[in-house]
């Protein structure tokens, strides 16, 4: 009985995911010394409505816009879409401290090097 | 268009050149390019708008992500409506580019609304990359109600 419900309310929550439209966003990606920077092009989207996750090298992001209206269509040329995209992660990102910022529809996703990964330069000693 | 992609192209050849992130950040993205060429999902050079009629308002929204509030402007006369925006794209000062899909944008729209509207009782919200406006009908154009003697 219980098990039923589980069933039934997945059901359903499957189903709404299905009818929204799934669009890929649009990214830049920027490099300096100690970091990879992201751009993510995520207009209407709050941050409660964003995911990041990063596991086993991949990195998935995923955002979602729903936004009723209850008066009458005049035109429509953009709706309630899922933002899903995933990347494959270099190891040398230091995935604890990875941190994100909204603005202006833009999500900064910042994705710092390990410390063995940042270029070093050496030092040459005289004699 | 065609010149767009061949630029993302020469990008790409630039990234190989580079080497560093090769075959990890970038994989999967080739093939993402060949996607993106077909659906052309590429945000277009004017923003997508929605109206809809509220009764005592219209509601127009737009999407202009990365847009700020001072870059955008908004004119309204009678039924007509113009919306302009600018945005440029450059790398962060100190970093360099390994992928650039968003673009520089400069655009103009303008609409005809269904019925005049009220300039001085326009309401614009920047939420989240979409500017919302909130345009309330000038007095000929609201609903009115018939009274049945």
């Amino acid at each position: 009985m219980e098990a039923n419900k589980m069933i039934q309310a997945d059901g359903g929550t499957a189903e709404t995911a299905a009818n929204m439209q799934s669009v890929i966003p649009l990214v830049d990606i920027y490099e300096n010394n100690d970091e990879i920077l992201l751009h993510v092009e995520l207009p209407g989207v709050t941050k409660e409505a964003i995911t990041v996750n990063i596991d086993n090298g991949t990195l998935v992001l995923t955002g979602t816009r729903t936004k009723g209206s209850d008066g009458i269509k005049g035109w429509r040329e953009f709706g309630d879409v899922r933002f899903q995209r995933s990347f494959s992660v270099p190891q040398a990102i230091d995935v604890a401290q990875v941190r994100a910022e909204l603005k202006d529809g833009i999500l900064h996703l910042h994705l710092p090097k390990s410390e063995a990964a940042k270029p070093r330069i050496i030092e040459i000693k005289s004699d | 268009m065609i010149t767009r992609w061949s630029d993302l192209d020469r990008v790409f050849n630039a990234i190989d050149a580079m080497g560093l992130l090769r075959g990890r950040l970038e994989s999967g993205l080739d093939e993402f390019d060949q996607v993106l060429k077909k659906s052309g999902s590429v945000t277009g050079t004017t923003p997508r708008t929605n109206l809809f009629d509220m009764g005592e308002y219209f509601e127009l929204s737009a999407e202009v992500p990365g847009i700020g509030k001072d870059d955008l402007s908004v004119k309204i006369q009678g039924n007509y409506l113009e919306i302009t925006g600018t945005r440029a794209i450059e790398a962060p000062a100190g970093y360099t580019t390994h992928r650039n899909e968003r673009s520089s944008l400069n655009f103009t729209r303008s609409l005809t609304l269904p019925a005049d509207v009220d300039s001085a009782k326009v309401e614009a919200r920047l939420q989240h990359g979409v500017l919302v406006l909130s345009l309330a009908k000038a007095e000929p154009a609201k609903p009115q109600e018939i009274s049945i003697s």
